[in-house]
């Protein structure tokens, strides 16, 4: 019981004194983080889309496997990036791996399906007729996906969060391509491994606090839109 | 409001429309033509293949066959353009999720009204359709009949040259749905747009529609003038469907010979010895908006009666019941 006493007080010495680089690391973790969710959106979205609009060969096929795709293993994430990246690999010339970029990939890949899911679903569950609606009104392509997809926000902003939420607490892939790097590529979870495994509890609780205070931050927000949402 | 157009050229033109679903094919209109400034209403059973027709017709469904929308053949190059000299209301007024006023505004975006004219533009048909008050409420702050008029003003504030209605008053009560079928009517009338409606409700195209069209099975089974198709169905299928009882003449001990479609308003509840009447065994007592009627049989023949709330109550009609009745045979229409 001491032990988890003095590792408490330790926490709450590094968290308020700052002492270390626990901030730097929180700072790296969402940067990084919020790259991978912003590159999982940016292609998530519009894959969403085509496969909830489109009509294309396979599409059965593509909806089953982004299905399949939100319950990736961040450790198998990892392993396909890290092969890719590797210097021997087919992207090997790139340098990537060991890199914050690395990570941004494995985390990305991660994220997406979860993006494309939830929008493809979203966006399928609309009713009928307000996609023959919009079109109706006389909207082109590039209006009726944007009027569709603002039609579907909240469920789409909450396959986006809860792709946030699924990489920050990840720790395979991040060591695997980044390679816990101090300074470099160490983040909130890799970084946490690390201090336990030198049996540093208290830097590795606080460095676990910052990571839930950002996971509850996420939550905040979601609750937050859909009850406005639900309101409105 | 709409811009006048050559009474020459239909305002829609159907030539060989089919729609296919897997294997099976649910419209097959050979011709229909819409002119300039009429409204012609699509009339047929649940499943008849009408919205599909509408659907066709409003370009938002694949078919095969040819669409031409004020002359100018439909192809996937013109397709949103032509979109926009046209609107559309659907049963499911299909309000996006935004103020009232906003849903209007954003039709008028994408028809390219400038911004500064758009909130102005958008207040008046509001306002037109009686909903200004609601100006700023969100789609699921409406009543169904509210949202149905947003729809409508949406509809009508792009100024379409033709405007489709897809049941768009079927969703309503009774009481909203007669007010607004009304205040549709003195809107067509005024804006002199062309229309295309698809409605189950045989008095609705009587109110809104200058000729009737009578899918049936997704073919069309009779069309002409409103008051033409529906005091004198072409077929027994038409009859059937617009509520008369098909019968032969004999049955009835009426002249002639062959089959009759007698309307239950050509028959007439009288009192026992009444001259001309003849006895009929009560079926059913049956109800429908406003009204009630009595589901009869009299010589192995099955028809109805219209029958006033009152009488239903102070006769207190039941099943077995004999009524007698006079039919007048210049109402029936011979097939």
């Amino acid at each position: 019981m001491a032990l988890i006493w003095e590792a408490l007080g330790e926490a709450w010495r590094l968290l308020s004194t700052g002492e270390g680089d626990i901030y730097a690391i929180a700072l790296r973790t969402a940067v990084i983080t919020g790259c991978s969710t912003l590159v999982a959106a940016l292609v998530g979205l519009p894959l969403g889309l085509a496969v909830a609009l489109g009509r294309f060969p396979g599409q059965r096929a593509f909806v089953s496997l982004a299905n399949a795709g939100t319950g990736m293993p961040p450790v198998v994430a990892g392993l396909l990036v890290s092969i890719t990246l590797w210097r021997s690999g087919p992207l090997g010339a790139l340098g990537l791996i060991y890199t914050p970029g690395a990570i941004v990939v494995a985390q990305a890949l991660i994220a997406t399906p979860i993006v494309v899911a939830v929008t493809a679903a979203a966006v399928m569950a609309l009713p009928p007729a307000l996609h023959y609606q919009i079109r109706a009104m006389g909207a082109g392509t590039p209006r009726y996906l944007w009027l569709v997809a603002r039609e579907a926000r909240v469920p789409i902003l909450v396959a986006i969060m809860a792709g946030f939420g699924s990489v920050v607490s990840e720790v395979g892939a991040s060591m695997m391509v980044g390679g816990n790097l101090a300074g470099e590529t160490r983040v909130l979870t890799t970084a946490a491994v690390l201090e336990v495994s030198r049996g540093n509890f208290g830097t590795a609780l606080a460095l676990g606090f910052i990571l839930l205070a950002m996971i509850g931050a996420v939550a905040v927000v979601l609750t937050t839109v859909q009850q406005r949402a639900r309101r409105a | 409001m709409t811009s006048p157009v050559s009474s020459s050229v239909p305002a829609l033109s159907l030539r060989g429309l089919s729609v296919t679903r897997g294997r099976r094919q649910v419209l097959a209109v050979e011709a229909l033509d819409v002119l300039a400034g009429e409204t012609v209403a699509v009339l047929g059973p649940n499943g008849a293949g009408k919205s599909t027709l509408l659907l066709a017709a409003a370009l938002l469904l694949p078919a095969r066959g040819e669409v031409r929308v004020f002359g100018e053949a439909a192809s996937r190059t013109n397709r949103v353009r032509l979109r926009r000299l046209t609107s559309t209301v659907f049963q499911d007024s299909a309000l996006l999720d935004m103020a009232a006023d906003r849903n209007v505004e954003q039709a008028l975006a994408i028809h390219a009204v400038p911004r500064s004219r758009r909130r102005e533009r958008a207040r008046h048909w509001l306002d037109r359709l009686g909903v200004r008050a609601r100006a700023e409420a969100r789609p699921h702050q409406l009543s169904g009949g509210e949202a149905q008029r947003v729809s409508l003003a949406r509809a009508l504030a792009v100024e379409p040259r033709l405007l489709f209605l897809d049941e768009p008053f079927s969703g309503l009560d009774y009481t909203t749905r007669a007010r607004l079928v009304g205040e549709m009517r003195a809107l067509i009338q005024e804006t002199g747009v062309t229309a295309l409606l698809t409605t189950h409700d045989h008095a609705e195209a009587a109110v809104l529609a200058d000729r009737v069209v009578v899918l049936i099975d997704g073919r069309v089974a009779q069309v002409g003038p409103t008051h033409e198709v529906l005091r004198a169905p072409a077929t027994e299928d038409v009859a059937r469907f617009l509520g008369y009882a098909v019968v032969t003449a004999a049955a009835l001990g009426l002249p002639g010979e062959g089959r009759l479609a007698v309307p239950s308003d050509a028959v007439r509840l009288v009192a026992a010895g009444t001259a001309g009447a003849r006895e009929a065994r009560v079926l059913a007592v049956e109800g429908a908006a406003g009204g009630a009627r009595l589901a009869l049989e009299a010589g192995g023949a099955e028809f109805a009666a219209d029958v006033t709330l009152e009488a239903l109550t102070s006769q207190r009609w039941a099943t077995g019941d004999v009524a007698h009745v006079c039919i007048d045979g210049a109402r029936t229409a011979r097939l």
